[in-house]
């Protein structure tokens, strides 16, 4: 069982207010600034919010869960490149989350990297946990 | 309605079991940030993890959204910690599983008493997105505790 932890410090009312991500329990990152106007608009002004830190979660789990199904068929990677982007509507939620990836695969065809990919995005444990988001996207592709 | 967009980048290189990935934010809040397995599921030795994110994330969402919420109520408050945890593990025959999410908020609220903060924290959570989503595949739970 893993058990990860974080600490968010917020003052003054939302739409003026500030908040800090304090700490993390493993050290890796904090103090980091959010607010409402940074979250909520599309210049962000170099701050992280709710949205981005789970891009940075879904981008990172499905990489791990693709190396692993990659490597377990005999074929791991020699390098992934994923990202995830979320779509908040404020108001509504989260609506989308794109995700993409590049791999070098030596030994691999294209139809079964994109199909070990897909695997990937169904199970990896923060696809799971996001299986209310709307729309979960996957564009994969193999590096030449 | 606006539609926002965040993202982030990974790159990962090698196995699983002995592979490194680092994670980037597009807004350059945070860059380079390395994870592995062995970090993940044990000792995290100053690496973040997929599970560490999203309790940063479900801290900073619910905390906009009971600061919102107080607010919108006339009592705005002078400060709110929250601390998440999120919980993941193996559950049979699904492997590693997200099932819990805990979050405490305390909170300074000059004008309310404990038992209204509780229930305007209970309206926070309803809206707040992160636990509307993980709600449906794990469980939530939230404590309010005033400070005096």
């Amino acid at each position: 069982m893993a058990d990860r932890r974080a600490n968010v410090k917020w003052n003054g009312d939302l739409m003026s207010g500030s908040g800090t991500i304090d700490d993390v329990g493993s050290g890796a990152f904090g103090p980091l600034d959010v607010s409402w106007p940074a979250r909520s608009e599309d210049v962000s002004g170099g701050k992280t919010s709710p949205e981005e830190l789970i891009a940075a979660a879904h981008a990172s789990c499905f990489a791990m869960a693709f190396a692993n199904g990659l490597a377990k068929a005999g074929t791991p990677p020699e390098q992934l490149r994923t990202s995830a982007n979320v779509t908040f509507v404020p108001g509504t939620g989260i609506t989308k989350i794109a995700l993409t990836v590049e791999g070098r695969v030596p030994g691999l065809a294209e139809d079964a990297f994109v199909a070990a990919a897909e695997d990937a995005k169904q199970n990896c444990p923060v696809s799971q946990a996001l299986a209310g988001v709307g729309e979960i996207t996957l564009d994969a592709r193999l590096a030449s | 309605m606006p539609r926002i967009e965040r993202s982030a980048q990974v790159s990962w290189e090698g196995n699983l079991a002995r592979g490194t990935g680092h994670v980037s934010a597009d807004t350059g809040a945070f860059a380079e940030l390395p994870f592995s397995l062995p970090s993940r599921i044990g000792n995290p030795e100053g690496k973040t993890s997929p599970e560490e994110l999203l309790a940063a994330s479900h801290a900073c969402c619910l905390g906009m959204s009971v600061a919102g919420e107080l607010s919108g109520a006339g009592s705005p408050p002078e400060v709110l910690s929250l601390t998440a945890r999120v919980i993941m593990d193996e559950v049979e025959g699904k492997g590693h599983q997200v099932v819990a999410s805990e979050v405490d908020v305390h909170g300074r609220v000059p004008g309310i008493d404990a038992a209204e903060f509780e229930r305007i924290v209970a309206v926070a959570d309803a809206g707040c997105p992160f636990s509307s989503l993980i709600r449906a595949s794990a469980s939530v739970t939230v404590r309010a505790h005033l400070d005096s």
